[in-house]
């Protein structure tokens, strides 16, 4: 995932990179997510969101599809066996 | 048959306990040090062998909780968010430099250590900085944009690139 100062930057990196633009999302989106998947890390309680509280996090920041979930075959390939 | 049941159990719950372990010592050394400690490190820092370090970080990697460096075992790449390596994502935080995997992971340091943090990244097409921050537990507001290019079911297919 990188960081880009605009829609212009981003559509450059995907043009010399040869891959379509997929969604973007805001910085404040970002913290969120981070936020989800971090703030235990360092806990002996941490683990990885399972494939459905994944989809549960990327909705309630407003990231809905099949990009954003783990369980999607939707872009040619079937999610792996084990937690996401 | 029962007593196999009940000893494969205990030696299960023995390799959980000691995977837990070692990963919070593996964390507590990043997070004190800035650095990524190797195997033997994380094994000096514990009450277990080298050899019982890299069994747990094969465990923890099968669980998607690290990432070894590619021909190396003993080291590790990724401890999310934590990068092994320097990269493009540097934070400063807690009176050190560590280093982050992608922007995601950027942010995700001062989120895993509860702290503020300066984060000295640039545009992935120009190299303009673009220094983001964490003030009092919260981002300070920019127009910048994060691009995944992967979709999610795809991530770990190739975890480094993602």
């Amino acid at each position: 995932m990188l960081l880009f100062r605009s829609e212009e930057t981003v559509d450059l990196w995907c043009e010399s990179n040869g891959v379509p633009r997929r969604p973007l999302i805001t910085l404040d989106q970002l913290w969120q997510l981070s936020v989800a998947w971090y703030a235990n890390r360092l806990t002996v309680e941490s683990r990885r969101p399972a494939r459905d509280e994944m989809v549960s996090v990327f909705a309630s920041i407003g990231l809905t599809g099949p990009f954003w979930d783990p369980r999607s075959d939707s872009f040619g390939s079937t999610a792996p066996p084990g937690p996401t | 048959m029962a007593s196999c049941t009940i000893l494969e159990g205990s030696a299960h719950k023995m390799s959980a306990d000691a995977d837990t372990t070692i990963k919070m010592t593996l964390y507590r050394l990043i997070a004190e040090t800035g650095r990524v400690p190797d195997a033997g490190e994380v094994a000096a820092a514990s009450r277990f062998s080298e050899a019982d370090v890299l069994s747990s970080f094969t465990r923890l990697h099968a669980r998607r909780l690290l990432v070894p460096e590619p021909g190396d075992p003993r080291r590790i790449r990724m401890a999310p968010p934590f990068s092994g390596i320097p990269t493009a994502f540097p934070v400063d935080a807690m009176g050190k430099r560590y280093y982050a995997n992608c922007v995601w992971d950027a942010y995700g340091i001062p989120a895993a250590l509860h702290a503020d943090a300066v984060i000295p990244a640039s545009d992935a097409v120009t190299g303009e900085l673009l220094t983001l921050e964490v003030r009092g537990g919260e981002p300070v507001p920019l127009p910048y944009l994060a691009h995944f290019a992967v979709p999610a079911a795809r991530w770990w297919e190739d975890i480094v690139y993602t």
